[in-house]
């Protein structure tokens, strides 16, 4: 029986031992080395005294040691946390303190990171997977494969334990840690191999890096069934042309990214001129996917159907709609409905059920939800609904925040969101948070963001306005980005910032946000 | 050549107050200094500073991993 994620490889080596689970450059490994090498970096964190709950951090650019680290952790009961290392080194020491790691997996690849970070981190014990010595404790991962394993005992790790640990954007300036157990995971991994009918035979393209929640398909959904992943270089991510090249030099079947690379491949890969008849599944989540590329990707691969896959960080997947080229696109694709054991209510500002056709709040109640935030009982308990059924015994949904309306025929619409949270290139960005950073600089009264959107490439990224303390403070912009991008996610990162005066208000002397964006783009952009 | 580029990545493209030692061999690529967007923009400075035009199937990998091989690559376009 599979019910935690080392099952998942346990019983892909039983199956398949020698077929290739993952390729990365020219290297590739089989299923059961995969599972050797896994075992070994377990062996060498309960050698390290790691505890069951433990919080292990993963801080890697994307490669296959990533795949190897998810489930060496898992196997030695402890839990995952993965860390962006494109993140600056002050949002990622918070991250270590907040839910204090003691020992982090890396690749020589981060070890210019890696050596500020051990500065400044005082919790850290272990750095594992680096060559050179630090201050701290570090195993190289040829030592890691050295391990015996009749060295240690493993302990016994069930599914209802923890079993990572993924931040998100808070609205509070400071990110906020979503848990998931092994039977979360294991839930979405199989839904979504049953929903997309993946098999061995699959080769599964992993591009989102670890720490994006779509990531989950790559590392557990195709393990699951024994498909062979090919793990993208960043670098291929940056180069839609190579990207292109390695789509069909490996024929891959399943695809799953968020729009924009998609787009991105779309408009600068010469997809044309290539072989993409091997691609089956087209999956895409995060955010909209602009009508105009689908009809046009729809026509490039008429053999392959597409999925637009619709879930928050929080539940995984709770929702599909699958499509191919006979489907008609006129209006904005919905989010579909819900999959195989998921059940759902749309709520009123009230947490009461709207009438149907009516737009409310979507909450979601599935065994692909999580155990709640991090450290945050308030924040679990109000993004939470209960519905009484017996004494002592609550269905549980979880609020997305996503405002849906379902049409006559049962499918789900999205409207928009009932917050400040918007999505840049997939991820979720708090502009509640950007604005919190602005304001923690020492010269800035007010601070307004938003998304400045850009049809032509559907490359949309966040815009803000500053009013300063004192107006003739000498400040320039680029101190401010650097203030944001010594605190924010890359893609959070204000684009432009500029300066005004005044800002407009409304008639109760709240700021007028509407405003300040149509000025702004009066003044710059026309 | 190899400096106009260095100076830009460094002064337009990477946001920060660190001094950055970026030399022509640096990863540009896999070591998460530039994002998709910032390629971008590089091409796009590279296109105007020594007016050429970039074709879409020489923007790989290869020519793009470091600052040697994008002056290498910009030197066998001017052969």
């Amino acid at each position: 029986m599979i019910y935690t994620i080392p099952k998942i490889l346990e019983n892909a080596v039983l199956e398949h031992p020698d077929k290739v689970a993952l390729r990365y450059m020219s290297q590739s490994i089989s299923y059961k080395e995969f599972y050797e090498k896994s075992e070994c970096l377990a062996i060498t964190l309960l050698q390290l005294n790691v505890k069951k709950g433990d919080r292990i951090g993963i801080y890697m650019n994307r490669c296959m040691e990533s795949f190897i680290a998810v489930y060496g952790i898992t196997m030695a009961g402890a839990v995952f946390v993965p860390l962006d290392p494109t993140a600056p080194n002050e949002r990622t020491q918070f991250l270590i303190d907040d839910c204090k790691i003691e020992h982090l997996v890396t690749v020589p690849a981060q070890s210019r990171a890696i050596v500020k970070i051990a500065a400044v981190s005082e919790g850290l014990q272990t750095i594992i997977g680096l060559d050179k010595d630090l201050d701290v404790n570090t195993v190289s991962w040829s030592n890691v494969y050295k391990s015996d394993r009749n060295s240690v005992e493993f302990p016994r790790v069930l599914g209802k334990d923890l079993a990572y640990i993924m931040y998100t954007s808070g609205s509070t300036g400071l990110p906020k840690g979503i848990m998931h157990t092994h039977n979360s995971c294991l839930a979405y991994a199989k839904g979504s191999k049953t929903l997309y009918d993946v098999a061995a035979l699959d080769v599964i393209a992993s591009h989102a890096p670890l720490h994006f929640d779509i990531s989950t398909f790559a590392y557990f959904t195709a393990p699951l069934a024994a498909s062979t992943i090919v793990v993208l270089s960043d670098a291929h991510t940056k180069m839609p042309v190579s990207l292109a090249q390695l789509i069909e030099q490996e024929k891959i079947s399943i695809w799953y990214s968020a729009p924009q690379a998609l787009i991105q491949l779309f408009l600068n890969g010469l997809i044309e001129e290539k072989d993409f008849s091997s691609l089956r599944w087209v999956l895409f989540g995060g955010e909209v996917f602009p009508n105009k590329y689908i009809k046009q990707l729809l026509a490039l691969w008429p053999q392959a159907k597409f999925s637009n896959v619709y879930g928050p960080a929080e539940v995984n997947q709770c929702t599909y709609f699958n499509i191919d080229n006979t489907y008609e696109i006129n209006e904005d694709l919905p989010l579909g409905t819900v999959w195989e054991n998921t059940d759902y209510r749309i709520l009123d500002t009230n947490d009461k059920q709207v009438e149907k056709g009516t737009s409310g709040v979507l909450a979601i109640r599935s065994e692909t939800m999580m155990l709640g935030y991090y450290n945050n009982k308030p924040l679990t308990d109000k993004s939470f609904y209960h519905e009484s059924i017996l004494s002592g015994y609550d269905h549980v949904f979880f609020k997305t925040g996503d405002v849906v309306k379902e049409n006559e025929i049962g499918q789900l619409l999205f409207i928009g969101r009932n917050d400040r949270q918007v999505k840049i290139r997939g991820y979720r960005v708090e502009l509640d948070e950007i604005e919190a950073i602005l304001l923690q600089h020492i010269d800035v009264r007010e601070a307004v963001a938003y998304v400045e959107k850009n049809n032509n490439e559907s490359r949309d990224s966040v815009t803000a306005v500053v009013l300063l303390k004192n107006e003739t403070s000498e400040i320039d912009i680029k101190e401010l980005k650097i203030h944001c991008s010594q605190n924010l996610p890359k893609y959070a990162v204000p684009e432009e910032i500029y300066i005004m005066n005044e800002f407009p208000r409304t008639t109760s002397d709240k700021i007028d946000r509407n405003k300040i964006q149509i000025k702004i783009s009066e003044n710059h952009n026309g | 050549m190899d400096n106009t580029i260095i100076n830009y990545i460094k002064n337009q493209l990477i946001v920060s107050d660190e001094a950055i030692d970026l030399d022509a061999e640096d990863d540009l690529l896999g070591s998460g200094l530039l994002d998709s967007l910032s390629m971008m923009k590089l091409v796009g400075f590279i296109e105007q500073e020594f007016k050429l035009k970039i074709p879409a199937q020489d923007m790989v990998i290869e020519n793009f991993m470091t600052v040697a091989c994008i002056t290498n690559y910009l030197k066998s376009k001017s052969d």
